[in-house]
C-alpha cells in the first residue's frame, strides 16, 4: 500500500500540528526570559538550561544519573508488567482468586502508594531495591486491573468458533483470550510506563540516592535552578521517548484492530 | 443409525430480573447421514438456539442430542459451524482465519496454505488473503466464515443463515458451490435460512418451525430430482411459504404478550 501525496502531506501537517503547541510553549519560555520579565534564578531561559546540559554532559555524572533512573524505571516496569499480567490473568481464570483479588484491587487502587515508601526503606534499605519495589507496587495495580478487565469478558462466539475448529478447552486461554484481551492489556501497560518514571523519580527525591530525582533535589538545595530545570527537561524527554516507543509497539501488535487504523 | 438425533429438546433461557424465555419446546428431529435439512421459521423462534445445541455450545433444559448415537457433551471439530454473526478472529488475516482449524488439526504449513487458498478462491476472496476482518464488508466476512468452516472438512455442517449478508448474485453462486460440495463430499447439513426458495433448492427436507416457543410445525420433503423444472421448485416454495406465513404473522401480532425481539 502506498500513501497518496495528499495523505503524505496530511501526515506531515499532522506531525507539525502535533508539535506546534510544544514548540510554542518553548518559544514563550525563551521569550519571557529574554525579555527579562522574570528573575533568571526563578526561571532560567531554555537556552541557558540547554547550555548547562551540554556542559554537564562532559562531567559524565548526569549521564550516569539518567541511566540509573532509566534502569530503575524499566526494571520496575518489566516487573509490574509481568506480575500484573500474571495476577490479572489468574484472577480471570480462578473464581477463588477473583473473590480474593477483586476487593483487594479496588481497595488498593485509590491509595497513594508512595505512602508505603518509608516501610519499603525499612524492609529493603535505601538503595536500588526499595525504589524498584516501590515503583513496581505503584504501577502493578493498574496492570492487574486492565488485564483482568480485558480477560474477564470475551465474546463467547470467538470461544465457540475456536472450539468447533478443534481448539481444546485448555488451549482457549492462550489462543483466544489473550489475543482478544491484548488491546486492554497494552492500555494498562501504557498507563503503567509513565507512572513508573514518575514514581522512580519521586523515590529518588525522597530517599536521595542519585538518579535524576536525586540530582534535582541536590540542585535545589544548592539553589541551582538551571539544574532543576535541566532535570525536568530530561525527564520529559525520557518520558516522551518511552511512551512513544510503547505506542509504536502497540500499533505494530494491534495492526488488526479497528482502532489502530483510524488516523485523523 | 441416524447421524443426528434431536430428542425431546426444550431450551429455557433463564435470565436475571426477567421472566425466563422458552426458546424451544419439545423438538424432535432425526437427520440421516448425508442429508441436507433446512430450518425455516419466524425470527426469534429458536433456529440459532437449535444449531447451538447441536454444536454443543449450550446444553438443553430437557432432552438429548446424539451424534452417531453418542450424546453431545460439548463442541468438537466433527461439527463445523457458520455463526449468524460470523465470529471471525479479528487478530488473524483472512488466510489466518481459514488456516486456523487446519493448524489445530496439525496439518503442515504447506498443505495448510494450499487447502486454505482453495477455499478462499472458492468464496471469491482471492487477493484478500492478507486483509484483517474489520476491513471487509459484512458479505465478505460471511464468506470467510464459510471458508473457515469448509477448510476443516467437518462431517456435519451447521450453517446459520450463511448467505444472509450476500447480494443476490453471489448468493446464487455460493448456493451452487455448497450444493456441489455436499453432493461430492457427502456431508450432513443443518441449514438455517429465511429464504424458502433457497431452502427448497438446496435441501432434501425443509423443517418449518412455529413462532416462539419453537416447535416443529411441519416437515416437507423437498428432494427434487436434479433436473426438476424451476416451476416445481417455485410451487414447493409457495406451499412452504403459505405454512410459514401463518407463523410469521403470529410472531408479530400486535398486543401479543410475548416480548418482541429488540
Ligand atoms: N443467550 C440468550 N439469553 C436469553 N435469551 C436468549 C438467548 N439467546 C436467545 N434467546 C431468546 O431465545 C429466542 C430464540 O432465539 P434464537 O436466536 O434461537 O432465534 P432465531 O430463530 O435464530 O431468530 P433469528 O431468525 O432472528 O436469527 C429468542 O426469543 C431470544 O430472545
Ligand atoms: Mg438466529
Amino acid at each position: 500500500m502506498h500513501a497518496t501525496p495528499v495523505l503524505r502531506r496530511a501526515l506531515g501537517l499532522g506531525v507539525l500540528k502535533r508539535w506546534a503547541s510544544v514548540i510554542a510553549l518553548f518559544a514563550l519560555w525563551e521569550g519571557v526570559c529574554r525579555a527579562r520579565l522574570v528573575d533568571p534564578f526563578l526561571l532560567p531561559a531554555l537556552s541557558e538550561v540547554l547550555r548547562r546540559g551540554a556542559g554537564e554532559l562532559w562531567s559524565g555524572e548526569l549521564v550516569a544519573f539518567t541511566a540509573l533512573t532509566l534502569y530503575r524505571t524499566l526494571a520496575a516496569f518489566v516487573l509490574a508488567g509481568a506480575i500484573g499480567i500474571a495476577i490479572g490473568v489468574s484472577m480471570s481464570l480462578s473464581a477463588p482468586l477473583r473473590w480474593f483479588g477483586e476487593p483487594v484491587v479496588s481497595f488498593a487502587f485509590p491509595i497513594p502508594k508512595i505512602a508505603l515508601m518509608p516501610i519499603f526503606v525499612l524492609w529493603f534499605g535505601v538503595f536500588d531495591l526499595s525504589k524498584i519495589v516501590m515503583t513496581t507496587v505503584a504501577a502493578v495495580v493498574t496492570v492487574i486491573s486492565a488485564t483482568h478487565l480485558g480477560t474477564r469478558h470475551i465474546d463467547k462466539y470467538l470461544l465457540w468458533s475456536a472450539q468447533s475448529l478443534g481448539t481444546h478447552r485448555r488451549a482457549l486461554f492462550w489462543k483466544i483470550v489473550i489475543p482478544a484481551a491484548l488491546p486492554a492489556i497494552l492500555t494498562g501497560l501504557q498507563i503503567a510506563l509513565p507512572m513508573c518514571l514518575i514514581v522512580s523519580i519521586v523515590t529518588e527525591m525522597i530517599t536521595g540516592g542519585r538518579g535524576l530525582g536525586g540530582y534535582m533535589i541536590y540542585a535545589s538545595r544548592f539553589a541551582e535552578s538551571d539544574k532543576v530545570f535541566l532535570g525536568i527537561f530530561l525527564t520529559a524527554l525520557i518520558g516522551y521517548v518511552l511512551t512513544e516507543g510503547l505506542a509504536m509497539a502497540r500499533r505494530r501488535l494491534l495492526a488488526w484492530h479497528p482502532e489502530e487504523t483510524v488516523m485523523v | 443409525m441416524p447421524h443426528i438425533e434431536i430428542v425431546g429438546i426444550t431450551k429455557v433461557y433463564e435470565q436475571p430480573a426477567a421472566p425466563p424465555i422458552v426458546a424451544l419446546d419439545g423438538v424432535d428431529l432425526t437427520v440421516e447421514h448425508d442429508q441436507f435439512v433446512s430450518l425455516v421459521g419466524p425470527s426469534g423462534c429458536g433456529k440459532s438456539t437449535l444449531l447451538h445445541l447441536v454444536g454443543g455450545f449450550i446444553s438443553p433444559s430437557t432432552g438429548e442430542i446424539r451424534i452417531d448415537g453418542r450424546p453431545v457433551t460439548g463442541p468438537g471439530p466433527d461439527r463445523g459451524i457458520v455463526f449468524q454473526n460470523f465470529a471471525l478472529f479479528p487478530w488473524l488475516t483472512v488466510r489466518g482465519n481459514v488456516e486456523y482449524g487446519l493448524a489445530e488439526k496439525g496439518i503442515p504449513r504447506r498443505e495448510r496454505r494450499k487447502v486454505a487458498q482453495h477455499f478462499i478462491d472458492m468464496v471469491k476472496l482471492t487477493g484478500f488473503e492478507e486483509v484483517y476482518p474489520h476491513r471487509l464488508s459484512g458479505g465478505m466476512q460471511q464468506r470467510v466464515a464459510l471458508a473457515r468452516m469448509l477448510a476443516c472438512d467437518p462431517q456435519i455442517l451447521l450453517m446459520d443463515e450463511p448467505f444472509g449478508a450476500l447480494d443476490a448474485q453471489t448468493r446464487l453462486i455460493l448456493q451452487e458451490e455448497l450444493k456441489e460440495i455436499w453432493r461430492q463430499a457427502r456431508k450432513t447439513v443443518l441449514f438455517v435460512t429465511h429464504d424458502v426458495r433457497e431452502a427448497v433448492f438446496l435441501s432434501q427436507r425443509v423443517v418449518v418451525m412455529t413462532a416462539r416457543p419453537g416447535r416443529i410445525k411441519e416437515i416437507v420433503d423437498t428432494d427434487l430430482p436434479a433436473d426438476a423444472p424451476r416451476l416445481a421448485v417455485d410451487a414447493l416454495a409457495e406451499d412452504i411459504w403459505a405454512t410459514l406465513r401463518e407463523e410469521v404473522l403470529k410472531a408479530v401480532v400486535p398486543g401479543d404478550r410475548r416480548e418482541q425481539a429488540p
